[in-house]
């Protein structure tokens, strides 16, 4: 044991000690950031979209505008007057690029429908006739609503949608009102699963690439004379599962930095408390434990791989499947996240390879403990046996070069040694 | 005197071929022994199994007395295939083998620093290992095998690759050992290494144990050959009675003699057919053995 702790506290060192491993843990963290922040530079960086009215019924607009005046205007989009053009003047002015739109208010709105158009050459971006048109139709109705004798408080009273209040049910019985407080909540498991997944994968990823590194430098005979290859297997698991800590903590700290450091450091007053969310034990201690069980799962397949496997490339090929069972988590992410405690979600729970990523899915539900006692009973027992094949195709793929083996091949090195009969 | 390492009729097979086929020996402690026989004979497999890195089919070995695996500690091995982690530093990688054999921490940096001194690689101590020059890389691999100061030590075709300079490092590195009391088993195709610094050796070809013995032994049991040098035109030489291989270089010839052959005899026939301006009788080199054995060059 305490060789194979050598192994990994070199594994580990050599790793962390690099420019580039910490930059390349940054960059989650920074491109998430810009993800949120470009969006709204670049919004406010945009020029106006320019517009034009063409009134036919002479009172529309101008009461429209003194709306637009009253309720603040938009910076997003500028009104040019129309100065008397027609129709074709102004198209050619959206084709030249001077004008993004025009709108036709019609003759008669008050009593018709009829004459409201809205042309321009991108009618996929229709913020401009939402927002305009919000502000003329307020006035048409104004002026309806009087020609019927109705106030404007009579008319909304008539049309006011019922809402709902939503409510749930505590553990002791209590009705307690939905806070936005509880939607993060309900919806934070989904992002432990995405870092979950990134990490296990990251670090699996890094196990694979470390095992077929080992495997060319050379070195393998030379550490497999001091140390078993069990020793050696262990040490690199547990040096690489050290360095995913170190991702997720440096991550962890970034978050904790950003949703709860910046807001008190700047004094905002959040919506809902995040760090509270996020600290809570359900789903750090989820999050951990499933980290560490499902990081070995991928581990044990990923180093017996590895060590069959000369080259990356040959690596890809073999990894297909295992690739393709570690993206159903993703696919799933939403619907179990909606029905926690739905029968998808249950079903999925008992597969050893997806447990990790639904049963973290599942945190807000919570599972019962029966569920989490028997899932993670499977699972442990998945790993104890992942680990126990792995080992076997380690000590022999580990010393072999040439074309990886086959699969029947290295089934075979699973079962002891039959004797020839001949 | 104690035998080092006992090889009782040891096998290996890789599924249909024989890697190692009954080979037997005995290595005395103290002694420099070669394994030798040309390339795929079956020396690196016989080596991994004495590391405990493979497992025999059938067979004993022991190793300073015991199973292999028992005495890992003891052990330095320098494989055929070396190599060095990049991006430590020579004096790291050397103390982090010496603490994968089982030293501490402490002890294992001061002797590290202690072997590079020793190999005038003080200066190369905290640089990179990819930034090593090729030579100064092999002496650093070397050190790392020796760093716990192991009582047997093998080297798998430590010559393979060294410049001159580098090939009398490691014979003086060998020599040492041995004046140190080490056993010191190394594999080699090139059987002249051998002739010139082994004690005793092992000859394998095809998995098979051809010889073994000290070098005094096998050249004893071994035929003869006359070299000579000559003037103007020889007689046949091939037929010759005793005379059973020639290679004739036009001024000089090396005749190899059957074991029966009547050397005075043929010395006559010689001097008295052509002009012969000197000639020699020796036993034969390793060489020649493995050659007249396995009716092939090893190389």
């Amino acid at each position: 044991m305490k060789r194979a702790l050598l192994v990994a506290s070199r594994e580990f060192i050599e790793n962390v000690r690099t420019k580039g491993f910490w930059l390349g843990i940054m960059m989650l963290p920074i491109m998430l950031i810009m993800i949120a922040v470009i969006p709204i530079i670049v919004e406010s960086t945009r020029e106006p979209k320019t517009f034009t009215v063409i009134d036919e019924s002479g009172w529309l607009l101008d009461a429209s505008l003194e709306r637009i005046a009253l309720n603040g205007p938009q910076d997003r989009f500028s009104y040019v007057p129309a100065d008397g053009r027609d129709p074709e003047a102004l198209n050619e002015a959206i084709i030249r690029g001077e004008l993004f739109a025009y709108f036709m208010l019609g003759r008669d709105p008050v009593n018709d429908d009829e004459g409201f158009r809205y042309i321009s050459n991108n009618l996929t971006n229709r913020e401009l006739s939402a927002w305009f048109g919000r502000h003329v139709s307020a006035e048409v109705r104004l002026r309806r609503l009087a020609r019927e004798n109705l106030t404007e408080e009579v008319a909304n009273w008539v049309t006011r949608p019922i809402e709902f209040e939503g409510v749930q049910i505590s553990t002791d019985g209590d009705e307690e009102e939905v806070s936005a407080q509880d939607v993060v909540r309900q919806w934070t498991p989904v992002a432990f699963v995405y870092l979950l997944w990134i990490s296990i994968l990251i670090n699996t990823q890094m196990l694979l690439t470390n095992t077929i590194e080992e495997k060319s430098n050379k070195l393998i005979e030379v550490l497999l004379s001091s140390i078993s290859p069990v020793q050696l297997m262990a040490g690199k698991i547990l040096g690489i599962a050290a360095t995913g800590l170190a991702i997720i903590s440096t991550w962890a700290l970034m978050a904790l930095l950003f949703f709860v450091g910046l807001p008190e450091f700047f004094n905002i007053d959040l919506p809902v408390n995040l760090g509270d969310i996020l600290t809570e034990p359900v789903y750090i201690g989820s999050f951990l434990v499933y980290f560490v069980l499902g990081y070995l799962f991928y581990a044990a397949l990923l180093v017996g791989l590895g060590s069959i496997c000369n080259n990356l490339k040959e690596a890809q090929n073999l990894m297909l499947p295992v690739q393709l069972v570690q993206m159903i988590p993703i696919f799933v992410m939403v619907p179990v996240g909606q029905d926690p405690n739905g029968v998808l979600a249950k079903i999925l729970s008992f597969i050893p390879p997806l447990t990790p990523f639904v049963m973290m899915n599942r945190a807000a539900g919570p599972p019962s403990f029966t569920e989490y006692a028997i899932t993670t009973a499977l699972l442990i027992a998945s790993i104890a046996l992942a680990l126990w094949f792995a080992a076997k195709i380690f000590r022999i793929g580990i010393l072999m070069s040439g074309k990886p083996p086959k699969l029947r091949e290295v089934l075979r090195w699973l079962v002891p040694a039959r004797v020839k009969l001949s | 005197m104690r035998d080092s390492l006992v090889l009782q009729n040891v096998c290996k097979s890789f599924g249909d071929k024989i890697a190692v086929n009954h080979i037997s020996a005995q290595i005395p402690a103290g002694s420099i022994y070669g394994f030798l026989g040309p390339n795929g004979a079956g020396k690196t497999t016989t080596i991994r199994m004495i590391m405990n890195i493979l497992m025999p089919d059938s067979g004993g070995i022991s190793v300073l007395g015991q199973p292999p695996g028992r005495v890992r500690d003891q052990l330095g091995y320098l494989p055929e295939e070396k190599g060095l982690y990049k991006k430590m530093k020579a004096a790291e990688l050397i103390a982090y083998f010496g603490q994968l054999k089982g030293m501490d921490r402490t002890r294992a940096r001061t002797r590290a620093a202690e072997l590079l001194d020793q190999f005038g690689l003080e200066h190369a101590a905290d640089q990179r290992c990819d930034l090593l020059s090729k030579g100064m890389g092999q002496k650093v691999q070397i050190i790392s095998t020796l760093i716990h100061d192991p009582d047997l030590v093998i080297l798998d075709e430590p010559f393979s690759g060294l410049d001159p300079i580098n090939v009398e490092t490691v014979r003086a590195v060998i020599l040492d050992l041995k004046r140190n009391g080490k056993t010191v088993i190394f594999s080699t195709h090139v059987m002249e290494q051998a002739e010139q610094i082994c004690d005793a050796i092992l000859l394998i070809h095809r998995g098979e144990k051809i010889l073994d013995g000290t070098i005094g032994e096998i050249k004893r049991s071994a035929h003869h050959t006359i070299s000579l040098e000559y003037d103007g035109t020889p007689i046949d030489l091939r037929r010759i009675p005793g005379v059973i291989r020639v290679n004739d270089m036009g001024k000089a010839a090396e005749l190899s003699l059957a074991g029966d052959a009547d050397r005075q005899a043929i010395i006559k026939t010689l001097v008295a057919g052509m002009t012969v301006t000197a000639f020699t009788v020796k036993a034969p080199s390793l060489h020649e053995i493995f050659v007249r054995h396995v009716g092939e060059s090893p190389e």
